[in-house]
This record gives structure tokens, C-alpha cells and sequence, in this order.
């Protein structure tokens, strides 16, 4: 008996010189832990046995070998058990614990039962076991029970400090965090699910807890009003995210989805802007485990669902957005400049730019990346630097174009047109498309330096390849195809530019062809139709032009949209008919 | 065409090359060179010097080794992962001391930088590092930032990109190589390369470049990742693009061994117009850009090759490659106008070369042997091409390639070359009788085995062309004989394969017996279950037989008749052996059956004979006596309630005597005796019982002996007159007795069986009397509503068993005649 005491004071000792150590490996509790179990369960040694137990588990789940952890700690149930005399009979965990934990209740193991069985929690939680969590939570109503149990914990380890086993984390630290990382996990799912977990969101984000963690309670607080379409008070919440954790770039992100879907265009790009910034930054993400912070809690918050909600897209991705709103919403300078940064990153060798390619990209193909920069080059009035852009596009796609371009009939191309998008892009008919607006855009380029002869080089060129692409024209089904749209566009747009180059150099009957067969192309082009007026008129069928302008006073040049790349729009950028003008001749006319 | 003959020059043995790992021989900073020869360690050997500067022992085999762009890290793959040692540590600190060793360094996990479980290439673009390993499922390719600070640290995932396995069975050979290398668009290799160029890092034509990977990777200007795999598959990645994954610009089908670059024209200008796989049997692709605008956006012309395999390892310079088979060292030269096609010719020689693609690529011997690693070739100021190579017993060896235009000046050699080339000759003859004994024990091996197989062809075409009914050349006889083993009696049957035919049966070749009984006992569920005995032999010339013997049935067993099946079965496994039959071959096709005769063991082969009287067992052993007791002492027992006497069953046959002496070939003597030994003595299954001779007094012709479940039986053969219409007839009458029904029925029938068989020898030129059949319709139809009558008066009351019985018997006592 006095050998047995003075083993169990020396295994203590053990227990607590590894506890105290500064490199915490759970492969030397496990050695111990080995020796303690090969003698039979005994309820004197049970305290160390489990202190034991505990602190292995705990250096098991913070390497996130859980396997090993859930394994030591259904066989310390187990062994409780055989203490106790019980044998449920069953290996179910949940089942052996709640055994176990009636089977101690009064005693002093309780407490250390009750530690245990939080770690079970904390596996079940990292292994994305949510019914068994929830089973947990309804049987053993801990915060009361384990609260009331762990102050007096603290005052008896106050006491007698040496003859109690160490253990390596206090295991009231472990259950706010894992009460917190509970709810946020539990509150992802549900938010996927489509159930409103507002309340207990709020809740957990009162409790005390790292600020990442309440940051993230804030955060899907946010999703949750958006769902809700309350966008103000979503933003409201993103906001308090950001004030709690100024990492949580994740809550910009949403913020400038809510903006974007609030068509706030200002302040979605300083959003994006600020997003972007914050991307670049040195990834700060996972600061270096803190003395005290054994486990992470990025340990128990793996779950699917709640990752898909914090996912963020590369800052590359970020920046090109960033460039086509600023674009469109007509701040085209800011746009130029992200679009240049955007190729340059995608240039450069450095890290970041490999790193494009770990995620999933939803950036468009470089070609046509390129040519959005060309657009906005042209809109910014530096043809210069647009017709080098075009012409790296031009040189890399002219030699793989196909002679012709046969499209199948609508009704097979809608069926394989699922995944047009995403898988194999880069066929003939894209290829073309790029070359194609790549002369177009260099076609405007020659236009505003006022070289008409170029421009109408140029122009050609892009429709001598247009006209290479055969389709049956059988129904004009909005749904065809982006491509086909884009190419009904880029038609219409430089027959259009053709045609106000020939009215420039005065060769109005070409360029009356032009303007027709422009407005039948692409019969929304406004430009083109005003051009088609303009020429009527200088050929003095000056009733026949009136009519064509009465018509475009209705609807002014659309602005720029996001449905269709840019370089495929109406740019504004070639010589502008003046409204007054017009109007001065149509009254003219009018008296006659 | 020039006949090459190269210097071989040794400058270290490294000792027999290992199993586990790679063997490698790598060009490293400046001129040492890395040397792997297939275990843990990394030999550094300096050309310049020739001597090994220093010897790194790491954990694990070594699958490849790479060097980083500036020359700093030494990366190396084992099977556990990569491990990234500092150059600097290779060079000895001190000045080189005469006899200070070379340096050891052991490797330990601390420089593991990236684990990658079973690694088998690797490859640095710039500062980035990519493995390739082959996982359960997938290959997947994977990057790594190097660290630019501390080379221990462990390196930072960037990606990671997988391709599915076409079918992890085919590819189940592990220790298969893969192949990185990395391609760039025109002249833009990455800025910090060093002066001499890289290996595995070729610069390509920009044409080629946009043909092959797209408009998106030339506009990028990203360099591209070529993969050949174990299964032949050539995959790319563009590293620079956002979104790319691996995708699959060819299939070799079969392991890739080497990709290359080489330069097609000389206005390329340092760009490679020509890209070319290398499979391991010997099939090459070349792929280069065909015409611009002929045939739409593809406009890439592979032209397939070949060239003698198997491909061990291969290198090469602009415009040859140098390959090892293992057994000799070739060189091709892809752009010579008199070997390949594929020079400056159009499509037209294209398309021939392509359905005759062994005419296209013609190798040129070097004659050096054994060659498991070579080295990209190095050119020294005078024009003559350097290979570094490793042979197959660890020896490094710089080959020297004779300098091609000046063919002419080999004889105005100095005389001091001339005593070395005469040494190189003679290194070369000792190179070529190695080989040749090599290739010569391969030859007559090769030789015999193809004389196996014909002798095999022909047994099988022998024995599978004939009919069931045919007499086989090759068959068995069997006999069966009971003997006593640990106080139970078994009935062994000695089966005896003869070879008749006047071919040999080699090794390869396994006799199969399988032995069915036809009935089962009820209790062993009704359900007859063969067993299957098979005996490889190796070796039966003609006219000789082997001899096996199996057991065929256990005393008290009553399971006869027994049919035994015989067959041959030949398997290409056992025939070619472990070694031979490296190929997959599928079972089916690797072995087949041939049908050989079927014997039958029936209740009269299996009948012990015991002394005619049976009462008077004088003769037999004490242990019999008490058996024989004991088990009337059962009989009595069981019988007690009842009758005191066993019922007794009996059947009778007739057959009449002129039969038999016309069918046996008797004297007119005595038929009954004659008969009953014919019946017991010749089989007709091809079964012959071994007996000492049976015991039959004259006058009565009774056989006595124990049926194989221990009954007693009686078979007795009298002459009995019958009246045969008007004619008296005489005929034998054979009758069994014994109180068991089923050796009743069991020898019943195989005495039926037996003069079945007499009447086929005799012909079927008699006159069957019509009356007699007649009568005995009559009967067998009375019998028959006796049947009837008895199955459906016994489904309600259950007895139906007696009745049926009792129709037996009647059926069985009226003797049937046979004549």
C-alpha cells in the first residue's frame, strides 16, 4: 500500500513536470497515461488517471489528431465504468458517458468526468458531429452543473497545491470556447439551412471569447438579417464585425455584396478598394498560438458550411472587380489604374502571383482581362497604350484562329451550354471573338486620333472575321449564348464605326451601307442610328433623317452594364453628334 | 552511315545499383555532378577533379534530386518527402588535404521542407518547387515556395493539382518514374537562370507555344509544366494562369521515359521547334507546329515513332537523342535527312511515316552496354560530344562521342592516342561479349521456350480434335485396390496417365482428377460434391506413363457409382515461371483444360471378395471374426423387435450362354464361372479392381464378399434352362443377394452396366424376339399401375416407401433375359 502511494505520488509528479514543460506533445502524456492503464481501474488513482487522460486529449486535439483522441477517451469511459461495476453494454459514446456521469455524480471524480466529456464535445465539434453536440448539450445541462463544480475546483486547488494532478488548460476556458465555437458553427448550418438563429447568435456574441470569434457571431448575425432582406441593419452588423476584429475581411466582402445589391456603386467600390488593401496585407490571419492558447479555435470551426460563408476571393479577383465597377460607373482613371495593377500582378513572378491559382479563380481569361483594359485605356483617351494591349491580343490569338466557325443549332448548344463558362473556354469561336474586338477597339483607337483611313482598316478587319462565324438564324432567343450576343454586339459596333469613318472621309454612300446594315445587326445601337440620320441629311433626304432622329430622342446612349464585357458595349469614344445641333436642323426642316 | 565508336572512360564504381530508389546521374553547380545510385545516398563528384567530394546520406531511397536556380539548394526526394540541403555545406570547409575524404553529411528530418508522400520527380520553375506523387487514386502535382531566408524551414503550399489514375490496377508498378519538365514561351527564360542552360528547362517556339497551350498561356507569357507519366499520359499545366489545371496533351500509352525539345531549323535561334516524348517501349511522339491557317486553330502536327526499345533512360542535345536499352547505348538523330523523315519534308512522307512508323527513326549503335543514367551532353571546344553516364553495376562513365565531320582524320591520330584508342577498342570488344553472351543465353532461352510451346500446341490441337468416344492418345487407366490405414479401410484408386501420342508433355502441364459421386447420402443433404485432386508433373515423354493414386471412397461409404473425370490443365504461369511472365497475362488466356477420359468406379469395383462359404470364415483374422460378430450381434439388436432374421433382397439377371461365349470368347465349358470373373476382373469404366484371384469352387460359382457399406453380399451364376417360346434356351442366370438394398440395386446395376457394354462388342446384328417384348411390356405396365396405385395410396397413410419396395424387388426377381 505505502509502494502503491508513493508510485501515484511520483506518477503526479510525472504528470505535472510534463504539464509545466514548455513543449506540450501529447505522445508523452501518452506514455504515461499507457502506465497508468495497465493497472487496474481503481478509484484512488482514478483523479490522476484522468487528469491524465485530459491532458493527453488535450494535446491530441490541438495537433487535430482526433481519431486518437475520441479512441483515449471512450476507453477512459469504459474503464470509469468498470470502477463503477456498470456495463451498459454498448460502445455508443454518448450512451457510455451519460452512464459514466450518473455513475460519479457526489463523488470527486464529477468534475474530471465532466472535463473529459467536454473534450468530447470539442471532437465532436472539429469532426462536424452536430447532433451529437446537440445531444450533449440537451443532456447535461453542464453550464449550470459545471459552473457551480469548477469554482469550487479552483478553491481546493487554492489548498493543496502539489498532490493535484496539473492540467494543461483550464477547463473553464475550454468550454467558452467551445460554447462560442458551438454556436457559431451550429449557427452556419442553420443560416444554410434557411433558419433564422438570430437569438442565439446574439447571445454567444455577449460571451466572453477571443475577438475573432465574436467578430464571426456579428458576421453571420449579418447573413442572417440579409436572408431576412434587411440589408441596413445586415450592414449594421457587418459593421460591428469589423469595430470587434479588423481582420474580418470576410465582413467587407459581404458589406460590399449588400452595396452592390443596394446599387450604392461609391460605396461598393470603396469597399472593394479597402477589401483589396486588406487582402494585400501580410496574411495576419492565424497569429501565432499565445502562451495561455493551447487549443485554436480554427480547430472546431471547420465545418463546411461556415467556411463557405467566410470564403473570400483573391485579391486579384477582388481587384478586378474593383476595375469594372470603377469602369462602368464611370470613374474610368481609378479603373485604368487597377486594371494596369491587375497586369502586372498577373505578369509578375512573385508569390503572389502563383498564389492566384491556389483557389478556384473567378477571374475571366486573360485575353479578355486584356482587352477590358483596352476599353478603359480608350474611355481614359490613351489609344496609345490601348492599341499595345490589343496588339499582345491579336499576336497571341491571329495564328490559332479556325477558317469558319460553324455554331450547331440552338436547341443542342443550350443542352452543352450548361458549362460553357467555366469548362473549355478557349475554342475557335472565343478565340475570334477576342481577335475580333481587339480590331474593334483598335478600330476606335484610330477613330479618336482621327486617322479614318486606319480606323476603316481596322474595322474591316474585325468584320472580315465576324463574318466567318455561321449560325442559323432561327430564333432570336435572349438565352442563345453570351458569345453569340457578344458577336451580334461587336457586328453591329463596327459596321457602326465603318460607317462613321466613311461618313468622315465623305464617302456617305459606304458609309449609308454601313449604317443599315449596322442597325440591323445591332438595332439597339444608338449611335449608329443617329450616324444613319446624320448621313441621310447630308445626303439631303432630309425627311427620311428627321424621322430616324425623332426616333433616338427617346432613349439616349444605355449606360455601361455588367451583363456584357465592356470592350462589347458602347463606348462614347468616337466623334459624338451634337443633340442641339440636330435639333437646330430638325427645326430648320420643321417650316418646310 | 557512320558507324560510332565512342571512348568509354570510367571514373568511379559506386558499387551494385540499389533496388528501392532512382538511379540518376545529375549535372549540379558548376561541374560536380550528383550521382544516385538507387539507395539512400547522393554522391557529389566533381568532373573536374574526378574525385567524390562528398557522400549524403539521407533517410530514405532517392527518387530524384533537383538544383535551385541559383545554385544554393540541393533538393532531394526520398519516399517520405523532400529534403532541401545547402550547397554550401558540400564544399569542404578546409582546402583540399591529399587523402582528407570525401565529405559525409547525414541527412536527418530537420530538412525535411515538404512532405510529400512517395515523391517521385521534382522540378524548380524560378522559386517555385513541384513535386509530383502519386497518391491513391490520383497524380497530383503540387507547389511549393522555396524560402529564400532558411533552407530548414519547411516550404509554403501554393497549390496542388491532381489528375485521376486511368486504372489503378494497370498502374500498380510504384517504382515507375515520372518525368517534369518545363517549357517557356520563346527566349524568356526566367531571369535568374544560370549561363549554362537547364535541364529539364527548354525554351520553345512561340508558335508551337500558342499551337499548344493557347492564346491565354502565350499572353501570359507563363512558363508550362510537361508531366509524363507511368501510363503514357503527356499533361501540361500553365503555371502563371489564374484558374488553370492539368490537362492532357497526348497519350504515349506506354510509360513515358524522357521529354525533350530540340531545335528543327537553325533560324530558331536558341527556341525549340520541336517537342518529343520518349516511351519506355520505344514509341516516340514529335510534336510541332504544322503550317499556319491549314487546318483551322489546331495546326500541331505529332508524328509518331519508334525506335528499338526498351527506352532505359535517354538524353539529348539539339538535335540527337541518346537513349540506353539496357544492352547498348543508340543515338538518333531526329533532323539527319538520311535517317528521319521528319527533317524538312512535307505531309505527304508524314502520313507514310505515320502508318510505318517503325521505318522512321533509325538508331545508331554506340556500343556501350549497360547504361541505367545518362546525362545531358556536354560539348568540349573541339566539337566532341561528353556523356556522363551510370551503368548498371554503379559505374560512372564518361562516353565520348567521335566528333562527326571529321570522320577522315581518325587516321593521322598522334601516336600517343593511338595506345589509348587501342584501349578504348578493347573496352569496347570486352562491352559487346558482354553483350553478346547476354543476348546469346536470352536467344536459346528464348529458343526453347518457343519449342514448348509447340510441343504444347500440339497436344492440345491432338487432344482437343477428337470426340468423347475416340481413344485419346493421351489418357489414364485406372485401378482401385482397398487398404487399411489407421484401422479404416479406404478404396484408393490408382490412376495412371499414359502418353501414347509421340509428343512430350513439358513442364507447364498439370493432371487434373475430379472425382463425383452420382448419389450422396440423404443425410449429407442429397447433393453430390466433387473434390478435385491435381497433380503437376513435369516431363512425360512418349510411351511413358505417370503414376498418382487418390482416395476415392472410405469404408461404409455407399456413394457409387463414382465417376472420375481426367483432364489436362496447361498454365503459361508455371510454364514460363517467377521471371518470365514480367507481362500481365490475364488468367484466362494463361491457362486452359483439355479433356482427357472419364472413368467409372462402380459397387462391383469396390466389392470385397471374402471366401465363397460364407459362414466358415476360417480364414480370416481374429479382428474380422469379432467385426463380423459384433455386427451380427447389431443386426440381431436392430431386427429384435421384429423379425430375428435380416431380410434378405435379391435381383437376377439372364443372359444366355451363347451370348457370352460368342461375346467372351469362351470355351463352351462352364459360362457361369467365366461370367462371373469377366464381371469381376476386366473393368469396363477403364477401372480395373486388383484382386489376388477369385476363389470359386467349379460346382457352384458363388462369390461371396462386403459390399463398401459392410453389407454382405452374395452373387451367385447358374445355368437355367428357359423356355423360350418353342425353343428351349439355355442361359446363365446371375443373382445378387445381400440384406442391404443399396448394394442390391448398386450391383445390380453394374452388372447391367457391364453386359450392356458385352452387347455392344458383340454387335447389334440379332434378332430380338417380338413375344418376349411383349410380355414384358405387359409386365413393366402392371408394375407401373403398381407404382402409381402405391404413390397415391401413400401420400395420405405414408407408406408408400414399402410399396415401392415391394415393386422393386418384383421387378428385380423377374429376371430380364438377355440375349
Amino acid at each position: 500500500m505505502i509502494q502503491s502511494a508513493s508510485l501515484l505520488e511520483s506518477w503526479t509528479q510525472e504528470n505535472n513536470q510534463l504539464a509545466s514543460g514548455c513543449k506540450l506533445s501529447p505522445h508523452v502524456f501518452l506514455l504515461l497515461c499507457l502506465s497508468l492503464s495497465g493497472i487496474p481501474p481503481h478509484l484512488d488513482r482514478a483523479q490522476l488517471e484522468l487528469s491524465v487522460v485530459y491532458n493527453t486529449c488535450v494535446c491530441f486535439t490541438a495537433q487535430s489528431q482526433f481519431d486518437e483522441a475520441e479512441l483515449l477517451l471512450t476507453q477512459t469511459a469504459q474503464r470509469l465504468l468498470q470502477i463503477a461495476g456498470d456495463d451498459p453494454g454498448t460502445s455508443d459514446p454518448s450512451v457510455l458517458w451519460r452512464t459514466a456521469l450518473k455513475s460519479v455524480t457526489g463523488t470527486a471524480l464529477h468534475r474530471r468526468v465532466l472535463s473529459l466529456l467536454c473534450l468530447q464535445w470539442g471532437v465532436w465539434l472539429a469532426k462536424s458531429r452536430l447532433t451529437a453536440v446537440q445531444d450533449f448539450q440537451e443532456m447535461s445541462l453542464l453550464e449550470a452543473q459545471s459552473g457551480a463544480v469548477w469554482n469550487d475546483c479552483r478553491a481546493e486547488t487554492k489548498e493543496k497545491i502539489s498532490n493535484i494532478p496539473i492540467l494543461v488548460l483550464d477547463p473553464r476556458r475550454l468550454v467558452d470556447l467551445l460554447k462560442i465555437c458551438t454556436a457559431i458553427v451550429q449557427g452556419a448550418e442553420r443560416l444554410t439551412e434557411g433558419w433564422s438563429v438570430l437569438s442565439a447568435l446574439q447571445a454567444a456574441s455577449a460571451s466572453p471569447a477571443p475577438r475573432a470569434l465574436i467578430a464571426y457571431t456579428h458576421l453571420l448575425s449579418g447573413s442572417c438579417l440579409a436572408h431576412m432582406n434587411r440589408p441596413q441593419m445586415a450592414l449594421q452588423c457587418y459593421r460591428k464585425a469589423l469595430e470587434t476584429d479588423p481582420r474580418c475581411v470576410c465582413a467587407l466582402y459581404q458589406s460590399a455584396l449588400i452595396y452592390s445589391r443596394l446599387e450604392n456603386s461609391q460605396a461598393e467600390i470603396q469597399a472593394l478598394r479597402i477589401l483589396h488593401s486588406m487582402l494585400l496585407l501580410p496574411s495576419t490571419t492565424e497569429p501565432a498560438m499565445a502562451a495561455g492558447r493551447l487549443l485554436s479555435p480554427s480547430l472546431f470551426l471547420c465545418s463546411q458550411s461556415l467556411s463557405s460563408l467566410l470564403s473570400v476571393p483573391s485579391a486579384l479577383s477582388v481587384l478586378h472587380s474593383l476595375a469594372l465597377k470603377c469602369v462602368i460607373h464611370s470613374r474610368v482613371s481609378e479603373g485604368v489604374e487597377c486594371y494596369l495593377d491587375l497586369l502586372a500582378a498577373l505578369q509578375s513572378e512573385d508569390q503572389h502571383g502563383v498564389r492566384v491559382h491556389a483557389v478556384v479563380s473567378t477571374l475571366p481569361k486573360l485575353p479578355r482581362l486584356y482587352l477590358e483594359a483596352g476599353a478603359a485605356l480608350l474611355m481614359a483617351r490613351r489609344p496609345a497604350d490601348c492599341m499595345a494591349l490589343c496588339d499582345e491580343v491579336i499576336g497571341s490569338t491571329l495564328d490559332l484562329l479556325p477558317e469558319k466557325v460553324l455554331l450547331e443549332d440552338p436547341v443542342a448548344r443550350r443542352v452543352a451550354g450548361s458549362g460553357e463558362v467555366t469548362e473549355e473556354a478557349e475554342n475557335g469561336l472565343v478565340r475570334l471573338l477576342w481577335t475580333a474586338a481587339a480590331y474593334l477597339l483598335q478600330g476606335h483607337c484610330y477613330s479618336q486620333l482621327k486617322d479614318w483611313k486606319q480606323a476603316v482598316t481596322h474595322y474591316t478587319r474585325c468584320i472580315n472575321l465576324l463574318v466567318k462565324v455561321h449560325y442559323k438564324d432561327t430564333d432570336k432567343d435572349p438565352e442563345q449564348g453570351v458569345d453569340l450576343c457578344v458577336l451580334q454586339r461587336l457586328k453591329g459596333l463596327s459596321l457602326a464605326g465603318r460607317g462613321i469613318s466613311f461618313a468622315q472621309i465623305d464617302r456617305l454612300r459606304e458609309a449609308l451601307r454601313d449604317l443599315q446594315l449596322s442597325r440591323q445587326a445591332h438595332p439597339e445601337g444608338v449611335s449608329a442610328r443617329r450616324w444613319y440620320g446624320e448621313v441621310l441629311w447630308r445626303l439631303d433626304r432630309k425627311q427620311e433623317a428627321a424621322a430616324c432622329w425623332e426616333q433616338t430622342w427617346s432613349n439616349p446612349i444605355p449606360s455601361l452594364s455588367e451583363a456584357l464585357p465592356v470592350y462589347a458595349q458602347e463606348l462614347q469614344s468616337g466623334p459624338l453628334l451634337d443633340s442641339a445641333e440636330l435639333h437646330q436642323k430638325l427645326q430648320e426642316l420643321g417650316p418646310t | 552511315m557512320m558507324e560510332g565508336r565512342c571512348a568509354a572512360e570510367s571514373w568511379a564504381e559506386f558499387g551494385l545499383l540499389g533496388k528501392s530508389g532512382t538511379p540518376l546521374v545529375k549535372c549540379g553547380t558548376g561541374t560536380d555532378v550528383f550521382i544516385c545510385t538507387g539507395g539512400e545516398e547522393v554522391y557529389v563528384f566533381t568532373a573536374q577533379e574526378k574525385t567524390l567530394r562528398a557522400v549524403l546520406q539521407m533517410p530514405a531511397a532517392v527518387r530524384d534530386v533537383v538544383v535551385s536556380h541559383d545554385e544554393q539548394l540541393l533538393f532531394v526526394a526520398c519516399w517520405s518527402g523532400v529534403y532541401c540541403v545547402n550547397v554550401q555545406l558540400l564544399v569542404p570547409s578546409f582546402s583540399h588535404d591529399a587523402g582528407s575524404g570525401p565529405t559525409e553529411l547525414k541527412i536527418s528530418t530537420e530538412c525535411l521542407v515538404a512532405v510529400a508522400d512517395r515523391a517521385s520527380s521534382l522540378l524548380v520553375v524560378g522559386s517555385v518547387l513541384l513535386t509530383l506523387c502519386r497518391t491513391d487514386a490520383s497524380w497530383s502535382l503540387t507547389l511549393y515556395q522555396i524560402q529564400r531566408t532558411s533552407q530548414s524551414d519547411p516550404c509554403d503550399l501554393l497549390a496542388s493539382f491532381s489528375l485521376p489514375l486511368v486504372s489503378p490496377k494497370v498502374q500498380s508498378d510504384a517504382e515507375s518514374r515520372c518525368v517534369l519538365v518545363c517549357v517557356y514561351p520563346g527566349n524568356l527564360m526566367p531571369a535568374s537562370s544560370p549561363p549554362h542552360p537547364l535541364r529539364s528547362h527548354y525554351p520553345l517556339q512561340p508558335l508551337l507555344f500558342r499551337r499548344l497551350f493557347g492564346a491565354e498561356a502565350a499572353l501570359s507569357k507563363s512558363p508550362v509544366v510537361l508531366c509524363g507519366l507511368p501510363d503514357g499520359r503527356l499533361s501540361f499545366l500553365p503555371l502563371r494562369i489564374p484558374g488553370s489545371r492539368l490537362r492532357i496533351l497526348h497519350s504515349l500509352e506506354q510509360s513515358v521515359v524522357f521529354v525533350g525539345a530540340s531545335a528543327v531549323m537553325e533560324t530558331d535561334a536558341g527556341c525549340a521547334g520541336c517537342l518529343i516524348a520518349l516511351g519506355k517501349q520505344g514509341r516516340a511522339v514529335l510534336i510541332r507546329a504544322g503550317r499556319a491557317g491549314l487546318e483551322g486553330g489546331g495546326g500541331t502536327r505529332f508524328t509518331l515513332g519508334c525506335v528499338p526499345g526498351p527506352v532505359e533512360c535517354a538524353c539529348m542535345d539539339q538535335s540527337r537523342v541518346y537513349y540506353s536499352t539496357g544492352s547498348d547505348l543508340l543515338m538518333v538523330d531526329l533532323w539527319d535527312g538520311s535517317s528521319g523523315t521528319a527533317g524538312r519534308q512535307g505531309d505527304k512522307e508524314d502520313e507514310a511515316s505515320r502508318s510505318n512508323p517503325a521505318a522512321f527513326l533509325t538508331p545508331i549503335s554506340l556500343n556501350v552496354s549497360g547504361v541505367v543514367a545518362l546525362h545531358q551532353p556536354t560539348y568540349s571546344s573541339a566539337g566532341e560530344v561528353q556523356l556522363l553516364s551510370l551503368s548498371v553495376r554503379g559505374r560512372l562513365q564518361s562516353i565520348r562521342l567521335p566528333v562527326r565531320t571529321q570522320e577522315d582524320s581518325l587516321s593521322k591520330r598522334p601516336s600517343s592516342q593511338v595506345g589509348r584508342s587501342v584501349g578504348d577498342i578493347l573496352s569496347a570488344i570486352g562491352d559487346i561479349c558482354e553483350r553478346a553472351s547476354v543476348l546469346k543465353t536470352i536467344i536459346r532461352s528464348k529458343n526453347q521456350i518457343l519449342k514448348q510451346l509447340n510441343q504444347v500446341m500440339n497436344i492440345s490441337f491432338l487432344l482437343s480434335n477428337r470426340s468423347e468416344s475416340d481413344l485419346k492418345p493421351v489418357r489414364c487407366r485406372g485401378s482401385v485396390r482397398w487398404s487399411r490405414l489407421l484401422q479404416r479401410d479406404s478404396l484408393n484408386l490408382t490412376c495412371v496417365l499414359e502418353n501414347l501420342s509421340p509428343f512430350i508433355l513439358e513442364r507447364g502441364w498439370t493432371l487434373s482428377v475430379t472425382v463425383l459421386p452420382l448419389s450422396c447420402p440423404l443425410e449429407a443433404g442429397g447433393e453430390a460434391s466433387s473434390v478435385n485432386y491435381s497433380f503437376p508433373f513435369s516431363g512425360l515423354g512418349p510411351e511413358e506413363s505417370v503414376e498418382v493414386s487418390l482416395p476415392v471412397a472410405t469404408a461404409g461409404d455407399a456413394s457409387f457409382p463414382v465417376t472420375v473425370t481426367c483432364s489436362l490443365l496447361f498454365s503459361l504461369w508455371r510454364f514460363l515461371g517467377q521471371e518470365e511472365a514480367t507481362a500481365p497475362l490475364d488468367l484466362q488466356s494463361a491457362c486452359f483444360s483439355l479433356p482427357l477420359n472419364t472413368l467409372t468406379v462402380d459397387w462391383l469395383d469396390a466389392l470385397r471378395l471374402s471366401d465363397p462359404p460364407a459362414p466358415a470364415r476360417s480364414s480370416s483374422s481374429p479382428a474380422d471374426l469379432l467385426q463380423g460378430f459384433i455386427s451380427s450381434r447389431q443386426l440381431r439388436c436392430r431386427g429384435g423387435g421384429q423379425a430375428s432374421r435380416p431380410e434378405e433382397y435379391s435381383a437376377r439377371v439372364r443372359v444366355s450362354s451363347e451370348l457370352l461365349r460368342d461375346a467372351l470368347g469362351l470355351a463352351p465349358g462352364s459360362p457361369r464361372v467365366s461370367l462371373l470373373e469377366w464381371l469381376l476382373s476386366e473393368g469396363c469404366g477403364g477401372v480395373k479392381m486388383e484382386r489376388k484371384g477369385i476363389k470359386t469352387d467349379g460346382s457352384s460359382s458363388v462369390i461371396c464378399g462386403s459390399a463398401p457399406d459392410n453389407a454382405t453380399v452374395k452373387l451367385t451364376a447358374e445355368e437355367v434352362n428357359v423356355e423360350e417360346k418353342t425353343k428351349p434356351l439355355v442361359t446363365v442366370e446371375v443373382q445378387v443377394k445381400s440384406s442391404s438394398v443399396a448394394a442390391v440395386c448398386g450391383l445390380h446395376h453394374a452388372v447391367m452396366r457391364r453386359i450392356q457394354t458385352l452387347l455392344q462388342k458383340a454387335g447389334s446384328s440379332r434378332v430380338v424376339p417380338t413375344a418376349d417384348l411383349r410380355l414384358a411390356l405387359q409386365q413393366a405396365e402392371e408394375q407401373r399401375g403398381q407404382v402409381w396405385e402405391a404413390s397415391s395410396v401413400g401420400v395420405s397413410s405414408g407408406q408408400t416407401p414399402p410399396l415401392l419396395l415391394r415393386v422393386y424387388q418384383q421387378l428385380r426377381d423377374g429376371p430380364l433375359l438377355i440375349l
